[in-house]
């Protein structure tokens, strides 16, 4: 029996990439190969999801394995399989650009160029490059990968439709009989998000259109440094009590803040995809969002994308959001629509496709 | 189903909402400068941008050395064996600390000083991106004059032929009907004839952004009447390194002597540099092993000489044309380069 085995620098089972990795594992062994997951960071929820990378093992498999690496930053593991004789594949799920986290974490700076230079090197190595979008496809047209193709992320939208946790809808609900609209935004609590932007938006919003607005920013923390600058930021505007960093919360509580806002806000600076904005397109939540790097790919018309992210201009354009009701119709509808393409079932059937066309030109 | 949304139309349409709030004040000028220092504060040095002042005044804020290390701990053991120590080494650490701190202040304060003295000298020599805002106007030239010595000096020549500086694109639309592979590139966004390809840059960040030997040939104007010396010293090093050999250069410039007639009064005394003479382009492309002559000299139009009285004294004559010899130079020059 073929095998495709899965390499990741970190796995953690509720990230993006490391539940891409586990519907990879389960599409995968729906074809009849054999697939575990191997990692070097292993986050105690997925120890009993993942193996060591170092358990592989020193030998060559037999024939017809192949090594697939996840790639989103540089990692031991990517020298590990590089060192491997067995053919490999790489599916990019992008790296943030070094410069964007050298101020705040020089050490994560590092591993980001190091995860470029991997990319780069491993170009001549790997049989077929996957990327999660077509702007992560060309950055592997230009670290030099010659036979590349797009397959989104793979991740289960309709999963999100746990029950909110009524606790926390509860505690959304009351601040909410106050007056004042909710602005969300989740991600990493990290520089290249930029929720420092976000909350200069709020500060603007809150001045010209709505005095009792609030901001939400679910996230674990991405930056200890950019956490700290942040709640100090958000203290030094007078913000403290309209600005709450939740960070990481369990999906139900994830899923209380979607229903409770009024707006998502993305202003990153860089996003290889941006799987929360597809998952607020979903609950029909209308997006703002910064037009950089894979997020005008992934908005793909369905959400107001901005040219410029000056507090003034995400003031307005939310506030043309939450007033004008023909137009957060259209952005909700949109939104339903745009989502749809990234539903599991679409993804997961792109990600066979990719696999299946590759394994039959290997002739395995 | 609603009907497409206008992305354009909502994305101008927010705009205008954005400039009728600041027009109106109710956001004031200095509110996004407030968070932007708001920011300054906590952010690591590296993360607040190019502001002088403000990095700066990061920089004073650091110099102080804080001796006094947290002694806090979840452990009541713990917090209280720290304390222990920072009393035990607090006075060598604060002989070092104050060391280090005079030190810290002392060069941030030399930075200061020094930065005052930049700011005398840009009074005194303004960087140019400040005179541009102040008077300069777009490019212009007249292609059908300069048009046939152009071509005549491009003969021959393969690869992308560049016009920097373009202005309305006339000249590089003359040289793509010649049978050039021509574009331009002008600092002053404008309309370009259709089919022609004219991009909105600066001359030099232009020609430093190509890989060396990227031109057939490159043709200059505009930039070369009004960069400061320096920057045209540099341009004559950088345009010699962008066109392969056999390439050309064209220089198409005003006459210095005659430079300021062309002009308006507010652009002439804001402008931060002045055009060279013909024999200095050749010098300069020269020293970077071109072979360049004056190819071509353009008289003031006899209409705005001195004229010569009929029947006049043959020595009446022979002073009208001295004085218009003296007071009417060429009026601008062509000079033809040749990488080797």
């Amino acid at each position: 029996m073929s095998a495709i085995h899965q390499f990741l620098p970190t796995f953690a089972s509720r990230d993006a990439i490391g539940t891409h990795a586990l519907h990879a594992r389960r599409i995968l062994r729906g074809m009849g190969l054999e697939s575990e997951i191997y990692a070097e960071g292993i986050p105690r929820p997925g120890r009993r999801q993942a193996r060591p990378y170092r358990s592989f093992g020193r030998r060559p498999t037999p024939g017809g394995t192949w090594l697939l690496y996840q790639s989103s930053t540089g990692s031991a593991v990517a020298d590990f399989i590089r060192a491997r004789p067995e053919p490999k594949l790489v599916n990019y799920h992008n790296i943030t650009t070094a410069s964007l986290f050298a101020p705040w974490e020089p050490h994560v700076a590092v591993e980001c160029r190091e995860g470029r230079r991997q990319l780069r090197e491993m170009a001549g190595e790997v049989e077929l490059g996957i990327a999660v979008s077509s702007f992560n496809e060309a950055e592997l047209r230009q670290a030099g990968y010659r036979d590349t193709a797009v397959a989104p992320v793979l991740v289960d939208l309709d999963g999100a439709d746990v029950e909110p946790d009524p606790e926390v809808l509860a505690r959304l609900g009351r601040a909410k009989r106050d007056g004042g609209s909710d602005w969300l935004f989740v991600g990493r609590v990290a520089p290249h998000k930029c929720q420092h932007d976000v909350v200069r938006a709020l500060a603007a919003y809150r001045r010209l259109y709505d005095p009792h607005a609030r901001l939400h920013l679910v996230g674990g923390a991405g930056s200890g440094a950019y956490v700290s600058m942040l709640e100090r930021y958000v203290a030094a505007l007078g913000l403290a009590g309209a600005v709450t960093l939740t960070g990481s919360v369990p999906a139900a509580a994830l899923r209380s803040y979607f229903r409770s806002a009024d707006v998502f806000v993305c202003l990153s600076e860089h996003e290889g995809f941006c799987v929360p904005i597809v998952e607020a397109m979903r609950l029909s939540l209308p997006v703002v969002a910064f037009s950089s790097t894979a997020v005008p790919e992934t908005v793909a018309g369905a959400g107001v994308l901005l040219e410029a992210k000056d507090p003034a201009t995400v003031a307005a354009a939310v506030s043309r959001v939450l007033t004008d009701g023909a137009l957060r119709t259209q952005l909700v509808e949109a939104g339903v629509r745009r989502a749809a393409d990234f539903s599991l079932d679409r993804s997961a059937r792109r990600f066979t496709d990719v696999i299946g066309k590759f394994l039959a030109d290997q002739g395995a | 189903m609603t009907d497409v949304i206008d992305h354009r139309r909502l994305l101008d349409e927010i705009d205008a909402e954005v400039r009728r709030r600041r027009a109106s004040g109710d956001l004031p000028a200095d509110f996004e400068r407030e968070l932007d220092l708001a920011f300054a504060r906590f952010a690591p040095v590296h993360a607040i941008g190019d502001d002088f002042d403000q990095v700066v005044e990061r920089a004073e804020q650091s110099a102080f050395v804080d001796v006094l290390a947290p002694t806090q701990s979840a452990q009541p053991l713990v917090g209280h064996v720290k304390r222990l120590i920072r009393k035990a080494i607090i006075w060598e650490v604060r002989y070092v600390a104050q060391q280090v701190s005079g030190f810290s202040a002392a060069i941030t304060r030399a930075v200061r000083l020094l930065g005052r003295r930049v700011d005398a000298l840009e009074e005194v020599a303004p960087p140019p991106a400040r005179l541009r805002a102040a008077g300069a106007t777009a490019a212009s030239l007249d292609a059908g004059r300069w048009g046939p010595t152009v071509v005549a000096a491009l003969e021959g020549v393969s690869g992308r032929v560049l016009h920097a500086e373009c202005g309305d694109g006339a000249l590089v639309t003359l040289l793509a009907d010649a049978g050039f592979d021509a574009y331009g590139v002008d600092p002053v966004e404008q309309a370009a004839p259709a089919g022609v390809e004219v991009r909105t840059d600066e001359a030099l960040d232009h020609l430093d952004a190509l890989p060396d030997g990227a031109l057939g040939a490159l043709v200059l104007s505009g930039c070369v009447e009004r960069l400061p010396v320096g920057a045209l010293a540099r341009l004559a090093v950088v345009a010699a390194a962008k066109v392969a050999a056999g390439g050309r250069v064209v220089v198409l410039s005003a006459d210095p002597r005659g430079w300021e007639r062309g002009r308006s009064p507010v652009e002439a005394d804001l402008a931060s540099g002045r055009p060279l003479r013909s024999d200095t382009w050749v010098h300069l492309l020269g020293a970077q092993q071109l072979q360049a002559t004056v190819a071509a000299e353009f008289a003031v139009p006899d209409d705005e000489t001195l004229q010569p009285v009929p029947g006049a004294d043959p020595a009446l004559a022979a002073n009208i044309s001295r004085l218009n010899e003296l007071l009417f130079p060429p009026a601008s020059y062509a000079v033809v380069a040749t990488r080797r």
